[in-house]
């Protein structure tokens, strides 16, 4: 069974022109996204929102690209309370290739998902990482252990974009 | 032998083939478009399958059904069953889902799909895929023909390829889908004889959405960057763009706000 997560052009360009602004200290950008997963045994996830994490809920930390407060991930928890959805945690890479997550990101990010999980134990909660044109993503369905990449990210509309996860 | 399959269509790029190769694509409706569209579409090499239809062949098809022969209108074969075997025929390691009932009746399975390709009769119809289509972030691509007899002037054969896209203009804000027509076709319901319908505009007009489909999911054009109404004049034998959609003001869909994505909810349009 595939793992398919939508966006729609207008959220997705949203997303990356958000994640695109400079911060004043921090050297990229958090957002929230958040998304609908229709039916368990579809597994597809549509995505809905987004929410960009405020200027002031960075740590300013020399050694890592970004870090968010506490209150960062209260804000993303309570918008799975609110929006009985789940949450993606998205942010953006700019070398390039293909996607994939830093040593940083792989050892930081699942704890923040383990905290959206806890509130919305009933959807679909991840990470979204965008790199170009490209997109990938990281699920943490309902119940599972431990995440799965999806097998595409679609961005619908014009243009029209399908990132397929990299077989290996 | 795999490597020289596709050699007369790497132009498409070097990613086409995969990008063609991964993406699942939906047919609504068999007939004399959808098996046009199924054929193509193996031949460009599309893996992955959904199809839609839950009626037999018989007679009355066989002047267009390009997957059937005389012995499956003899059997009433389904459809669906005679797209699959098309597929295979060309495609053996394709993977062809068959719903051999309403496309409503299966919904969890057209969600699925990255593309789909609606030849469907009627307005009302039309109009119920598109909503779902909307709903679940699915380019709808609609082709369909008519043949209008008026008086003693020649018949006026005519047909249309639309593609809506998700966030895009719709087939009610190009004018294809209106409250005026879809009463019309409510009120003749029952009523009306079996609508003409003949091989070759069935062949134009999926060709030309079969295009749409491999232009999509590889973008080798470049070009495909808004929503596509072509218009066929099956007298003149020509496919132009619609003046509804080369004089469209640029205003916004308003039928499909972006942010109603999920779970269809029905109104009235
Ligand atoms: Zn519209």
């Amino acid at each position: 069974m595939t793992v398919a997560i939508r966006f729609a052009r207008s959220l997705f360009d949203r997303i990356r022109a958000d994640l695109s602004r400079p911060h004043p200290f921090a050297a990229e950008r958090i957002g929230f996204a958040y998304g609908d997963l229709v039916d368990a045994g579809t597994r597809l996830i549509l995505m809905t929102a987004y929410e960009p994490v405020g200027d002031d809920d960075y740590i300013d930390d020399p050694m890592c690209g970004a870090r968010i407060d506490s209150q960062a991930i209260r804000t993303a928890m309570q918008g799975v309370l609110n929006r009985r959805q789940g949450a993606f945690h998205v942010h953006m890479h700019r070398w390039p290739g293909q996607p994939f997550l830093s040593k940083t990101d792989a050892a930081e990010i699942p704890d923040i998902v383990t905290g959206l999980r806890r509130v919305g134990t009933t959807f679909a909660n991840g990470i979204l990482l965008l790199h170009d044109i490209e997109c990938a993503g990281w699920v943490w369905l309902p119940g599972a252990e431990s995440p799965v990449e999806a097998d595409s990210v679609s961005v619908v509309g014009f243009p029209f974009h399908i990132s397929r996860r990299v077989q290996e | 032998m795999t490597s020289d399959r596709f050699s007369r269509q790497s132009f498409l790029g070097e990613n086409s083939q995969p990008s063609i190769e991964q993406a699942v694509i939906g047919v609504v409706g068999l007939g004399g478009g959808g098996g046009h569209i199924v054929q193509q579409s193996a031949h460009v090499g599309f893996l992955h399958y959904r199809l839609f239809d839950r009626d037999s062949a018989d007679t009355s098809n066989l002047n267009r059904l390009v997957t059937a022969t005389e012995a499956d209108a003899e059997a009433e074969t389904l459809k669906t069953e005679l797209a699959r075997r098309r597929i295979l025929s060309i495609r053996s390691e394709a993977t062809v889902d068959v719903f051999p009932c309403r496309w409503q009746d299966n919904p969890e399975n057209l969600r699925g799909c990255d593309v789909v390709v609606g030849c469907v009769d009627g307005f009302a119809e039309r109009r119920e895929l598109e909503i779902a289509c909307r709903r679940y972030l699915i380019p709808l691509i609609d082709i369909g023909m008519d043949v209008h007899i008026v008086g003693d002037e020649p018949p006026r054969m005519g047909g249309q390829v639309i593609l809506s896209m998700p966030g895009a203009l719709c087939m009610t804000c190009l004018g294809f889908l209106n409250e005026a027509s879809l009463a019309r076709e409510a009120n003749r319901y029952g009523d009306a004889g079996p609508r003409p319908q003949v091989v070759w505009p069935n062949g134009v007009l999926a060709s030309t959405a079969v295009g749409l489909v491999v232009d999509l999911v590889t973008d080798w054009t470049r070009s495909m960057r808004g929503p596509v109404y072509l218009m066929y004049d099956g007298n003149s034998h020509t496919v132009t763009p619609h003046p509804r959609l080369v004089y469209h003001d640029g205003s916004p869909c308003t039928h499909f706000p972006v942010h109603q994505v999920g779970r269809p909810v029905f109104t009235n349009l």
